[in-house]
């Protein structure tokens, strides 16, 4: 890459995702297993490096040592550079005390001297929470054309969903003239995806004011955008077509994992051109034996299926015994399902062992995050 | 660890032709997702020695661009790891293994490692054979040499001091013996012989029908556990496939089936390797297909051995048998009117 075209993408990772409960409370929402073998974090990782892009910074606060092991020195993804590379980026303690970080914004503040040091043209915002493949390069094109100052990328989503997302209201031009968060009559569908290009030198600008402002909550959507709109910067909103989706919810993660199966979705980790990365443990093949049923199902290595299975997602080293029966259900890694088991609609959480003739879920039902808890009152109540 | 491992990869195996023509018998795709060297490079590992010796036979740029510099294996170290010791003249295969001639070519290999002892082994045993243990019965022993043997076969592996191999490879012109192996089936004289007897998995693959066994066999839970040990684990170079997709109307019974492949037929007692394509009312029965061979809609296959990228035309019906299964060769395109 041309050093004076150089991109720095800074990846927010802190995020806890508390609303998919069980699921995070040990690890950060970027660490969540997504697809059979693949993390969350993933997708925006290996689309930097499919977008040639080769620094990133990635930025953890919420139970780090999951994603600090994983990501490692950035190996799986080609991110072990001796220029540029990955770079783990937690809050540290300075002479003044540690400062945790506090908002969108702040995390980024805090970092300026990792940005500073890598002299970037264009910084890069990107978060950890979404299912998604985007080449930023198509973005950064689009940034140069229309020689903003910070862009924005944005998806149409449908108007009765419009009041869930940050909102950008723009011109014919695609020029943002209002942001607005989670607004009750929204005036526009497109959907701030959490993805910014900014020129590094506006980007440091603004960041430092609104690091002075005492009531800003130092959030990228709600302080730095309104920020610069105010003082007249030309933000624009590139509109990206394609699959992508928060998956902050039990239902939207379940969703995910079953657009997998939808050959219309939009969603094909299949694509060889645009291959998502991911670090890879060493398992035999998978086995299905002489009782084994799939149907529109994802395996991954190290399984050994007997049992029923259609519609799901099997992550690595699961065993699935004989007269197990699953629908629609994602199950991660390392989790035993005994024999008689009948699961529907349920993310079952790693290392789980289901006991025999074991039941949850209605296959038409709400999406079930199990839990041990769960399967403890099973066996509680079944012993009366 | 005082031990330092030899894979003599240049072992001439004709019975395997068909699978060899453009690669090293190291190479050799096995069990849905490894390559037979896997095997052996894990037993080492797995055996704690950090110092291994390559020696390839042509053509090995397909082994080279597996193992590259040991990363798969941990044998990327500063110090000891892995070496790849090509010998300079092509026709330096021969039939038994440790061949004097090409050890010779890289003496300085031996003179600088700093192990006391050698073992010399070949990529055509798949085994879960323990040199550290193997190495405690040939000390105790007391023997010259010691030879891994199991229900009263070879698997021609050899331990020995790294100091009598190096008079080995001083001598062996004007003693007129040729390799490791030669010397001990003739029990040259004024050495002491020894065995060690391995239990466990093993499979030796020489041609076409062992290899067909092997593979075979493991589809059957026992076998298939004696040789995927949980605290022994095979280590191969990974590719980023995602999970196998199993669509409406497939039907996979009895298989071994790797990644990113994406199945739609009928599937039984077969093996299947990482990014194989199989369509609609296809069937295809105790068969070996390895990487990134597509076979097309209506087909009928029994019997058959697709090497890598093999693409099979919609309606081919092919079928061997047992004892005589059809290989087609590596990237071989079948059309369905010539095979009639």
């Amino acid at each position: 890459m041309n050093l004076k075209n150089k991109v720095v993408a800074m990846l927010l990772a802190g995020g806890q995702g508390s609303r998919l409960k069980s699921l995070t409370y040990n690890i950060a929402k970027p660490a969540i297993p997504f697809g059979g073998k693949y993390r969350i974090i993933d997708f925006p990782l290996s689309n930097c490096v499919n977008s040639e892009i080769h620094t990133v910074g990635v930025l953890t606060q919420y139970q780090p040592h999951m994603l600090h092991r994983y990501i490692g020195l950035g190996t799986p993804w080609d991110l072990d550079r001796r220029n540029g590379g990955v770079t783990m980026l937690t809050p540290y303690a300075e002479m003044d005390g540690i400062k945790w970080y506090n908002g969108t914004a702040n995390a980024i503040y805090q970092n300026l001297t990792y940005l500073i040091e890598q002299d970037p043209e264009y910084v890069l915002i990107l978060s950890g929470d979404h299912i998604y493949k985007m080449d930023y390069q198509k973005m950064l094109e689009f940034h140069k054309s229309h020689k903003a100052d910070a862009t924005i990328s944005v998806i149409e989503v449908p108007w009765n969903e419009a009041s869930r997302f940050g909102i950008m209201n723009t011109d014919a031009e695609m020029n943002i003239t209002e942001f607005a968060e989670k607004p009750k009559k929204p005036e526009s569908n497109l959907a701030s995806m959490g993805v910014y290009i900014f020129n590094w030198q506006k980007l440091k600008k603004y960041l430092t004011i609104d690091n002075d402002i005492e009531n800003s909550s130092h959030d990228f959507g709600k302080d730095i955008i309104p920020l610069m709109l105010e003082a007249n910067e030309k933000l624009v909103a590139y509109p990206f077509k394609g699959y992508w989706k928060d998956v902050g919810t039990v239902e939207s993660l379940w969703e995910a994992n079953m657009d997998l199966l939808n050959p219309h979705s939009g969603l094909n980790l299949h694509d060889p051109g645009w291959r998502i990365f991911s670090s890879n443990r060493q398992l035999p093949p998978q086995v299905i034996t002489e009782t084994g049923e799939l149907q529109e199902v994802f395996v991954n290595e190290g399984c050994i299926i007997e049992g029923k299975v259609e519609k799901s997602i099997i992550f690595q080293e699961v065993r699935i015994a004989q007269g197990a029966t699953l629908y629609e259900c994602v199950v991660m890694d390392s989790v035993v399902i005994n024999s008689g088991a009948k699961l529907a609609r349920t993310i079952i959480p790693p290392d789980l062992v289901i006991p025999e003739n074991f039941e949850i879920g209605d296959p038409e039902g709400d999406i079930i995050l199990l839990t041990q808890e769960i399967i403890d009152d099973w066996k509680g109540s079944a012993k009366v | 660890m005082k031990l330092v491992a030899i894979i003599d990869a240049s072992v001439k195996l004709p019975e395997l032709e068909d699978l060899t023509l453009y690669r090293s018998a190291a190479s050799i795709p096995f069990a849905g997702r490894y390559r037979l060297i896997d095997f052996t490079l894990s037993n080492i590992v797995n055996s704690g020695i950090s110092s291994v010796g390559v020696f390839p036979s042509y053509p090995f740029v397909s082994l080279m661009d597996h193992i590259g510099r040991g990363k798969s294996w941990d044998l990327d170290r500063r110090k000891d790891g892995l070496f790849f010791l090509p010998v300079s003249t092509k026709d330096s295969a021969q039939m038994s293994v440790g061949g004097f001639a090409a050890l010779e070519e890289h003496m300085i290999f031996f003179e600088k490692s700093r192990q006391e002892y050698v073992v010399i082994t070949n990529c055509f045993t798949v085994s879960q054979l323990d040199y550290e243990d193997m190495l405690e019965s040939h000390i105790e022993s007391g023997a010259d040499i010691t030879e891994a043997v199991s229900d009263g076969k070879s698997l021609r592996s050899y331990m020995l001091k790294k100091s009598l191999l190096i008079e080995f490879l001083r001598n062996y012109r004007q003693d007129q013996v040729f390799s490791v192996e030669d010397c001990v089936r003739r029990k040259k004289n004024g050495y002491e012989y020894g065995t060690y007897e391995y239990k466990g998995y093993f499979a030796i693959i020489d041609s076409i029908d062992s290899y067909f066994k092997a593979s075979m066999e493991l589809l059957e839970p026992e076998k298939r556990k004696s040789l995927f040990l949980p605290n022994r684990p095979i280590y191969t170079k990974v590719k980023d496939e995602p999970p196998t997709r199993y669509m409406k109307g497939s039907s996979v019974k009895h298989t071994l089936v790797a990644n990113g492949s994406t199945i739609r037929g009928t599937v039984t007692d077969s093996i299947v390797s990482r990014a194989v394509v199989i369509r609609e009312n296809t069937k295809v029965d105790h068969c070996i297909i390895m990487q990134k061979c597509t076979i097309e809609e209506n087909c009928d296959l029994a019997y058959v051995i697709a090497d890598k990228n093999v693409y099979i035309e919609a309606g081919t019906v092919l079928k061997g048998t047992k004892e005589e299964p059809i290989v087609l060769r590596k990237g071989e395109r079948i059309l369905k009117e010539e095979v009639g």
